[in-house]
């Protein structure tokens, strides 16, 4: 648990990514207009009621929303009826910020009330709640009778579910032991001590005192000097996050502290880091963290213990070019004032080279009208780098040292920033085996100049340039790439390295072959130099180098896939339209009707040839029953030619064989009468 | 007995709140910690998600009483991984649990940063994206980073290349920079779903800032991405940012100006860029869905059986797009039906009505045998549309071919004058003295 909260307040630190300490700032009106959005004057109990109000009232805030008449309403329901302690607790917080209208009577049936579940109580909550509305009704009205009778014995039955090792326990049949029951138990036992109608017993004073220091013995640290309580035991019915844990150690401490005659000697850097862990959190999203925050803010802000003083650098990135002073700011959590004090800069050195000292022992010049401490101006042998400046506060008062906690050396990470002389770049295509200089090319990096060169794999390319500092010092960037990109985006990226104070990059072309996938082509060059104090890092394209690679052989190394373009990947794809057969080509109609005529033509021909034959028919039956016959075999002929027809039309071939059937039996039986009847006539025509 | 029974039933309804194909934004969300403390540290994104109707449920990433699942149902619709450092969930959960929860539908939402556990990597990897190896780099920028009094070491970047795509970040352009703090990512190439949804300048490269470079960084450049989206072929959608910080309410909050740039923006573009993404990975844009798929030949209204060759048909479909409440019409010139068999035979773009019906007409090929009507469809951002019909394709029957061709005319007529000679004949040769 705490590995990961670690690993949290490092994001939430953010900034110290660089090993020495970053302090996190006062706090300042972005907690303020945060608190106006997270506050918005809806609570849904007193509880919250009260953090919201103790919010506004301890930042200050002036545009707070109205809701005194709801809370008063909701108070004096509270305290009339016979609510739960809890409920009476935070409706007298409530009533102690608001001063609502509540009848001094109801207070006294009240007092009675609490005094009695404080002798009955046997949970650590209980009493916690009801010695708490004891003591905001001693606060809140005068005439009632809060004092307990038997604070020694109230007193003992809290202290005895202490532990050894300063923590509480809930209550005395659960064995399991708290750091934030040890907060409420100090609040408590500070009650008892304000309530008591006589002086408690020193000695038990005394035990709890080292009870303190054994809880803060216990407390967890980060390597940045933060300090903060955390619930060991996460099986409980409540999980408490280490901001409330530790906000209910410090209340209760602070109470506690604040009603002993005597000082209790907690380290002031503990006080301290205890602040850097509340601040360190920054402005939670959370109304009931932002409560904690702040009121254990506000309790630091001023107690008896230690108060601790924080030092912030509105800035800790100074350009060298626009000639920026150093400020230093230092206040109290809240942000008020300081008491008078210098803030000395002990030394400052290389992040890199602790050895190399710069500057040492110099205070700051007071400027009182900002209310910073300021380093006119840096001294001549700061260059561009990373330093770690190391401040001291040192009070005017003496006896102040006891009452403020400073922390001791702070060491702040200071970046120095500058411009960046460029100069010497020069680029050139070597021959391999000779070294010499197949061509060269000066480059003007604040330019845009670009050059167009020519190299094949036996030739090697030199690039070199030269970085100075304002000072005239050779610098070394953090990132000094030199980058060939291919037509097809493949990419190739070197790292210039550096002699002394020049940059150079040799690319020896047959080497590199096989890195190239014998790709040939147009390769882009780009060079890109940068650093943190670098004011002009720069990405500048250098212009662009044709090389002649040899033919890939059968086993190189394949080219590796290039991410999709996810622009091209989507998108409409083109139209299909089927393309139909084309139909059969046909003769003209006109050839066909000719052809028609032709075709009819023998059919008049034989009609004609018959008119000239002079055909008759004189032959036809004269007689009544052999004329029928040969009627009905005509009209049978034409009905069978008819249905041939009709067959070609419409009918199918089984209603067509039927009908031809039927027809043929009528066609024989009239075919056969008719051409008897024919060729008897036609036999007695010649044997008479 | 029957009044708790009418009770349980009158509260179906409100059971039945969480994913369905009719509402598919997620309801449920689990949110996985590595500290409470982000609770209140990131308040503002998880405020934005609740002010939306979503249902988070916190947990410590280590809770042993954490589960994905139970009797084979999924209790929530979404993931939140807030919590870069762990190494093992508590719990059943582990990276194959997670896999398997997008695997079947649930969105995920995965924040790591510098010091990212191997287990987040190996969730990051399955997805397509690899964090850079070096646990201790982060990406730095010299060129573009976010100018700070406070952060000298160019950590803190201000990127505003964003994806372009209206339907991921909104309609509403992002004005402000958007500040990121952490480690890269690149993407596999072989994954194609992966998109990069906020990527670095030119001049970025992920290495560790403290100590000097002696080779070239692993990434480099505008392949590095500082947000990936994916949306899975299930329509699953996962979001993987290289910080935490990122959500967080100081980035929120805080204003920025980007080196270089000489506007200084109030705020900066952290909560609209996160919400406006929020809103694509859960679902409340870009979901779309196909209802009324319907063809008919020109001229009759009713759905058929089965078409000739040559046929002329229209076809038609509704596709709406799910805006968080309702399903609105969708509007797009680049839907397109296909009439397929074995390949495309007809590849139309429809037109639509702008009220989410899409129509076309064409003719039904001349070759037979079964087609499908398909609609297909991608793009970027949206959920894929993938619908087909069957329909089976007729040649000609018998009778349906042309009769009485002009060109057989004259066999027609060879043969009827055939016809009337032969009864003229029979006539003349039997009577005819």
């Amino acid at each position: 648990m705490a590995r990961y909260l670690g690993g949290l307040l490092v994001l939430l630190f953010a900034a110290s990514i660089c090993g020495a300490v970053t302090i996190p700032g006062p706090v300042s009106d972005a907690h303020r207009s945060a608190a106006s959005e997270l506050f918005d004057g809806s609570f849904s109990s007193l509880e919250e009621a009260y953090e919201a109000l103790r919010v506004f009232e301890i930042l200050a805030i002036g545009n707070k929303p109205d809701v005194s008449a709801t809370a008063c309403k909701k108070v004096v329901e509270n305290l009339g009826s016979s609510s739960p302690v809890k409920d009476l607790f935070y409706a007298l917080k409530v009533n102690g910020i608001l001063k609502c209208k509540v009848n001094a009577d109801v207070f006294k049936d009240i007092a009675v009330r609490l005094k009695a579940t404080v002798t009955d109580a046997s949970t650590l909550v209980d009493m916690y709640y009801s010695i708490g509305s004891l003591v905001l009704i001693k606060d809140q009205v005068s005439d009632v009778d809060v004092l307990l009778a038997d604070a020694d014995g109230t007193f003992h039955s809290i202290k005895a579910l202490s532990q050894s090792d300063g923590r509480w326990r809930y209550s005395s049949d659960n064995p399991e032991s708290s750091t934030y029951a040890a907060g409420l138990a100090l609040e408590a036992l500070a009650g008892v001590i304000s309530l008591a109608s006589s002086e408690i017993d020193l000695s038990r004073v005394k035990t709890v005192k080292n009870d303190i220091l054994k809880l803060f013995d216990s407390i967890e640290k980060y390597d940045d000097g933060t300090f903060y309580f955390d619930e060991k035991f996460v099986g409980g019915s409540e999980h408490q996050g280490s901001l409330s844990t530790t906000s209910s150690v410090v209340r209760g401490v602070i109470a506690f502290t604040s009603v002993i005659s005597g000082k209790v000697n907690l380290p002031g850097d503990k006080v301290l880091g205890l602040a850097k862990f509340f601040l360190g959190i920054g402005i939670p999203g959370d109304a009931k963290d932002f409560f904690n925050q702040v009121e254990s803010l506000a309790l630091l802000e001023n107690n008896r213990v230690s108060i601790p003083l924080v030092l912030s650098l509105p800035e800790t990135v100074y350009s060298l070019s626009k000639r920026d002073q150093l400020k230093v700011r230092v206040n109290t959590v809240l942000g008020s004032a300081s008491p008078p004090l210098t803030v000395k800069l002990v030394r400052a050195f290389r992040s890199d080279a602790k050895d190399s000292v710069i500057i040492e022992s110099k205070e700051l010049q007071y400027d009182k009208s900002n209310g910073i401490h300021v380093l006119e101006v840096f001294p001549d042998n700061v260059d561009v780098g990373t330093y770690v400046f190391v401040f001291e506060i040192v009070l005017h008062d003496s006896a102040g040292e006891k009452v403020f906690a400073t922390g001791g050396q702070i060491h702040v990470p200071i970046y120095v920033t500058g411009i960046i002389e460029v100069s010497n770049a020069e680029i050139a295509v070597l021959d391999s085996d000779l070294g010499s200089v197949e061509t060269q090319k000066k480059l003007d990096l604040a330019g845009n100049v670009v050059v167009e060169l020519s190299a094949n794999h036996l030739q090697k390319l030199r690039f070199s340039f030269q970085l100075k500092t304002p000072h005239g010092h050779a610098f070394k960037p953090h990132q000094a790439f030199f980058k060939l990109k291919h037509e097809t985006k493949h990419e190739h990226i070197f790292v210039v390295g550096n002699t002394g104070k020049k940059f150079e990059i040799v690319l020896d072309f047959l080497g590199l072959v096989e890195k190239f996938y014998y790709l040939s082509g147009r390769y882009d060059i780009e060079l890109t130099v940068g650093d943190a104090v670098m004011e002009n890092s720069f990405l500048r394209p250098l212009g662009h180098v044709d090389l002649e690679l040899p033919e890939a052989p059968e086993k190189a190394a394949r080219l590796p896939p290039l991410p999709v373009d996810p622009y091209l990947r989507y998108g409409p794809k083109a139209e299909i339209a089927h393309i139909f057969r084309a139909p059969e080509k046909r003769p003209p109609q006109n050839l066909s009707l000719t052809f028609l005529s032709l075709i009819l033509l023998p059919f008049i021909g034989f009609l004609v040839g018959l008119l000239r034959l002079g055909v008759n028919l004189k032959n036809f039956p004269s007689s009544a029953a052999p004329a029928a016959y040969a009627i009905l075999f005509h009209l049978g002929i034409a009905a069978v030619l008819l249905l041939y027809v009709l067959f070609w039309l419409k009918l199918d071939l089984f209603t067509t064989l039927k009908t031809v059937g039927l027809l043929g039996v009528f066609l024989m039986f009239v075919g056969h009468r008719i051409l008897s009847h024919l060729a008897s006539t036609s036999s007695k025509l010649k044997s008479a | 007995m029957s009044k708790l029974i009418f009770v349980f039933l009158a509260f179906i309804p409100l059971l039945c709140t969480s994913f369905s194909p009719e509402r598919p934004s997620d309801r449920r969300v689990l949110v996985l910690l590595d500290d409470f403390a982000v609770k209140s540290s990131h308040s503002l994104f998880f405020n934005s998600l609740k002010s939306r109707g979503f249902d988070l449920h916190f947990h410590l990433a280590d809770d042993p009483k954490i589960a994905l699942q139970r009797y084979g149902q999924y209790l929530y619709d979404a993931l939140i991984l807030f919590s870069p450092t762990i190494e093992r969930f508590g719990g059943s959960v582990d990276a194959a649990a997670i896999l398997d929860f997008v695997d079947s539908g649930h969105d995920l939402i995965v924040a790591a940063d510098s010091n990212a556990s191997d287990l987040i990597r190996e969730i990051a990897v399955e997805c397509g994206v690899d964090f850079d190896e070096d646990p201790a780099s982060m990406v730095v920028d010299h060129s573009g980073y976010a100018v700070s009094a406070t952060e000298g070491d160019h950590t803190l970047i201000a990127s505003d290349d964003f994806i372009k795509s209206d339907v991921i970040l909104g309609s509403k352009k992002i004005e402000a920079p958007v500040l990121f703090q952490g480690i890269g990512h690149s993407l596999n190439p072989t994954n194609s779903l992966v998109l990069k949804a906020l990527s670095a300048s030119p001049s970025a490269f992920s290495a560790n800032p403290k100590s000097k470079l002696t080779s070239p960084p692993s990434l480099t450049g505008s392949s590095i991405s500082f947000v990936s989206v994916i949306q899975a072929r299930n329509n699953a959608r996962i979001l993987i940012s290289g910080s935490l910080s990122m959500f967080s309410n100081r980035f929120f909050r805080s204003g920025v100006q980007k080196a270089g740039s000489p506007t200084k923006h109030e705020k900066s573009g952290n909560e609209q860029f996160f919400t406006e993404l929020s809103k694509w990975v859960f679902h409340e844009r870009g979901h779309l869905k196909a209802v009324h798929m319907q063809h008919h030949k020109v001229g009759e209204a009713n759905e058929p059986a089965i078409y000739r060759i040559n046929d002329d048909l229209e076809f038609s479909v509704e596709i709406f797009e799910w805006s968080g409440t309702s399903w609105e019409p969708y509007v797009a010139d680049d839907v397109q039906v296909q009439f397929y068999m074995m390949s495309p035979y007809v590849l139309k773009t429809l037109s639509t009505n702008g009220k989410g019906r899409y129509f076309t007409s064409f003719k039904v090929p001349d070759v037979y045998g079964v087609f499908q009507f398909k609609v297909e469809y991608e793009k970027l951002g949206y959920t894929s549309l993938s619908l087909s019909k069957q329909i089976p394709v007729r040649p000609f029957r018998h009778n349906e071919y042309e009769r009485f061709i002009p060109a057989a005319y004259p066999y027609y007529g060879a043969a009827f004058s055939m016809m009337a000679g032969f009864f003229i004949f029979t006539a003349v040769h039997l009577y005819s003295k």
